[in-house]
């Protein structure tokens, strides 16, 4: 396909290779103004490069672009900005502790401030776009969807004709969802084009008027939304059939009971609370008790006391009241070097802070709490760490060049799977708390660490799932609590027709 | 590739310390000194004479336990700055110890020995001070280590000060604040034999260390872990890793070189203390330590390179009365040309 008349933005044949590696390949795609293009593809596929090959951050190695009837070669992000195409990054870049107006004035003024024009600007824009955001607002305090709106509203100031979003939706809770999917739409009716890279399928349907496909490196469908069969999206985008995820997870449930759990509990969780620096409660006497070989799922909306959670049963934070046992032993003090002895597993909910190193390589993070295996007179025994990351690798499905390579090489799917695999292969391993621990992920990965838990709860490990997505919980686990403003306010089975009241219980309806 | 990068890495920095020497070089004729004279006297203080060497050598000893230490604890991204007054405290500790009475009739070299290990310790404590400090209240180590430096200097002037501390008993008008020789039996032994040459075992005792160091920062479990509390302490602490108890370490140890440098300098060639016993050690050596990257070769060839340079710089101060600020502005040049060649090059190879 060549650039049509009406498209915005044309990709004609692009590729870019890193070294030996081709990250895309013959990638042509128009975009149209007044549309909201979907970029879908798995972790991997070259959604990314993409964005900042046409952003300006890389040149492409083959093929060129063109951008509102003009050569489009941006020198940098900067240019790209100038010329009318904005992104918003998945990770923010917004200075948490300045106002939403002083962040976005910054590197957009000169000279004297004038905050008021500046915060009524501001205003105006997000109305303009259907949505409400308070320019006084400290950002580290705004929840993460307003977070976004505020990026947003940065790109949106210096009036691009095109938005691109790299993976908007992995952050934001699901009640948010939708009121981007909204921004998005009217963005895209103001005349702009709007690119949505995403991997969640179903959100798309919603939004997108088009909707492209990228497997490794290479555009594998490129069609209108409404002739697009999903069934037939899911299959471009992973290369083979997938079970739906319950299916898929389901089918050796019946062995969970076989195994009949011996006496005790995995994890107890007894009046936990937290209070945050300001006094503020985040965690309110919260009581739990998991069984070995049980799955309990924790929904929620975020930011109801999961975060805090899920620091006190890492060991990193002291709770203001209440225990927490793990296999009986009280560990509410302990730190996290007991937590892992105890045979407590733990998947934190943010990997890059709290789970992994990234700038060392994947041996020395899958191993990171089990050095001293691998030392002997205080030297680390390199050649035995990496053959042992080597095989779990292999074992887990950690896909990566080397067990040397960097970390922050791997995609989040197999940064997760890597996690996940230092945590199981504990031993003892009692409990697994994992907080989102998809979140971020594609399917195949989404289905590959469930796979991974569903299995470690057959042996007998008691598992805490904090989780957002609630279709995931339902599938996943045996029992459903719910956790509204730091409080347990329910608990339900994992059935289907509870979802409902589930959802009713996470908004705060008492049920 | 890889042949031309390393060319590269050569080149570019000699080119660089070339072209501050000759602004050095210019600046001097400025100044309406004589620049033949000038070099010539440089020359001859860096490496005229087995003297010569041997006290450049010496020098060279104690910035690269200053930059050894610190790029230990930089491993774990603390910053030392205080290696002047961890130096100055290990003068202390070394010299209280070779002026105590019963030091020189101890066997096997523990004369020797036991103010060395003095002084390290005193280092370590000043150190672990401001790890704790870090740790506990979260103070700055930047800040804590540089004050502790100045806390530890004046402790100094205290201590030559009084003749209820290290003062030499007898004092008059004309004698100095400074305390008396340490015992012969504390002084460290001669490397050469050769009574011309100042070169002291010191130097042993820093290659050894300097081993001790690239092996603990490449091939230890424990440098490692150092590594990973430097590039994300929540990750380290939920890996297990005690990263308070961590950081002190790694701050006294830092401290622990800084002593030790402390000790070599009092026992090796100056024998008593004074105030201003270190001049400006400690920051040399903080500039090494940073100028390497972290690589324990780069903190040796930069010390020696120092150590020379003071040396030729102090001779012409001497010599052919290059005013002394002149030579601090030559060194302070060189200084930028080598951090800006570095960058340069990593700009250039990162390009291809």
């Amino acid at each position: 396909m060549t650039s049509s008349a009406g498209s915005l933005l044309s990709l004609n044949n692009l590729g870019k290779r890193f070294g030996s590696l081709q990250a895309l390949e013959g990638v042509s795609l128009d975009v149209r103004a007044g549309s909201v293009q979907c970029l879908l593809g798995e972790n991997g596929a070259g959604k990314s490069t993409l964005c900042n090959l046409i952003f300006g951050v890389y040149e492409p190695s083959e093929g060129d672009m063109v951008f509102d009837g003009a050569a489009w070669a941006p020198e940098s992000p900067a240019v790209a900005l100038e010329k009318g195409i904005a992104m918003v990054h998945q990770h923010f870049s917004l200075v948490p502790r300045m106002t939403v107006v002083e962040n976005l004035m910054l590197g957009q003024v000169r000279g004297v401030l004038k905050r008021h024009e500046f915060g009524a600007r501001i205003r105006d824009i997000a109305e303009n776009f259907g949505f409400t955001l308070d320019p006084d607002a400290v950002v580290g305090e705004l929840s993460v969807g307003e977070r976004q709106r505020a990026e947003i509203v940065k790109c949106l100031m210096r009036d691009p004709k095109l938005l691109v979003l790299d993976e908007p939706t992995a952050v934001l809770p699901p009640g948010e969802i939708g009121a981007l999917l909204d921004i998005c739409r009217r963005v895209a009716d103001s005349g702009r084009a709007v690119i949505l890279v995403t991997h969640k399928l179903a959100e798309i349907a919603k939004v997108a008027d088009r909707v492209a496909v990228l497997r490794t490196g290479r555009l594998v469908a490129d069609e209108s939304m409404a002739e697009a069969d999903m069934g037939a999206l899911v299959h471009a985008m992973v290369g083979r059939e997938l079970r739906p995820l319950d299916v898929a997870l389901a089918e050796t449930d019946e062995d969970v009971e076989a195994s009949e759990a011996p006496k005790g509990f995995a994890l107890v969780c007894d009046g936990l609370t937290v209070h945050d620096r300001h006094g503020a409660v985040r965690l309110d006497n919260f009581t739990l008790e998991i069984r070995p070989g049980e799955i309990v799922g924790l929904a929620g909306v975020e930011g109801n006391g999961q975060s805090e959670l899920g620091m006190v049963l890492a060991g990193l934070l002291r709770p203001t009241e209440g225990h927490f046992y793990i296999a009986g032993n009280d560990l509410t003090h302990a730190g996290a070097a007991a937590v892992t002895a105890a045979g407590g597993g733990i998947v934190p909910e943010d990997r890059h802070a709290v789970a992994c190193v990234t700038a060392m390589s994947v041996a020395e993070n899958m191993f990171l709490n089990k050095l001293d295996r691998f030392t002997r007179f205080g030297l680390l025994q390199r050649g035995a760490l990496n053959a042992a990351a080597q095989k779990q690798m292999q074992e887990f499905d950690v896909r990566a060049a080397g067990p040397e390579v960097a970390f922050s090489g791997l995609s989040g799917g197999n940064q997760q799977k890597a996690v996940l695999a230092r945590e199981l292969t504990l031993d003892p391993l009692v409990a697994l708390v994992a907080a989102q621990p998809t979140r971020g992920l594609d399917v195949s990965a989404v289905e590959a660490v469930y796979r991974q838990i569903r299995a470690a709860a057959r042996r007998g490990v008691g598992v805490l799932l904090i989780s957002s997505e609630l279709d995931e919980l339902l599938a996943v686990a045996d029992r459903v609590a719910v956790l509204y403003r730091g409080r347990l306010v329910g608990e339900r089975p994992a059935e289907m027709n509870e979802r409902g009241a589930i959802g009713a219980l996470m908004s705060g309806q008492v049920a | 590739m890889t042949d031309r990068r390393r060319l590269l890495g050569m080149a570019v920095p000699f080119v660089a310390v070339l072209g501050s020497m000759i602004v050095g070089l210019l600046l001097i004729a400025a100044s309406g000194k004589d620049v033949p004279d000038a070099i010539e006297a440089f020359m001859d203080g860096a490496f005229g004479s087995a003297f010569a060497i041997g006290a450049s050598i010496n020098r060279a000893v104690t910035l690269s336990l200053v930059g050894l230490g610190f790029i230990l604890a930089f491993r774990a991204n603390l910053t030392n700055v205080g290696g002047e007054g961890q130096i100055a405290v290990g003068g202390i500790a070394a010299t209280a110890l070779g002026l105590w009475p019963p030091i020189a009739s101890l066997p096997l070299g523990l004369a020797v020995i036991v103010p060395l290990l003095g002084g390290t310790l005193a280092g370590a404590f000043w150190g672990g001070i401001a790890g704790f400090m870090k740790v506990r209240f979260g103070t700055n180590e930047v800040i804590s280590t540089l004050l502790l430096g100045f806390v530890a200097l004046l402790a100094v002037y205290w201590c030559v000060q009084s003749t209820a501390l290290l003062r030499q008993p007898q004092t008059s008008s004309a004698t100095l604040p400074e305390s008396l020789q340490i015992a012969d039996a504390a002084k460290l032994p001669s490397l050469t034999g050769n009574a011309e040459s100042p070169l002291h075992i010191g130097l042993v005792i820093c290659l050894l260390l300097a081993v001790a160091t690239a092996i603990v920062l490449q091939r230890s479990t424990f440098g490692l872990r150092l590594r990973a509390i430097g590039l994300n302490e929540l990750a380290a602490r939920r890996a297990g890793m005690p990263g308070g108890i961590m950081m002190v370490v790694a701050l006294a140890m830092a401290g622990a070189f800084g002593g030790l440098a402390g000790a070599i300098m009092l026992q090796g060639e100056q024998y008593y203390l004074k105030t201003g016993f270190s001049s400006g050690y400690g920051f040399d050596g903080l500039v090494v330590g940073l100028l390497s990257r972290g690589s324990t070769l780069g903190v040796l060839a930069g010390a020696l390179f120092f150590g020379f340079l003071r040396s030729g710089g102090i001779s012409m101060e001497i010599m052919a009365q290059v005013p002394a600020a002149l030579t601090l502005v030559i060194q302070g040049l060189i200084v930028i040309a080598v951090a800006g060649s570095v960058i340069l090059v990593e700009k250039l190879q990162g390009a291809r």
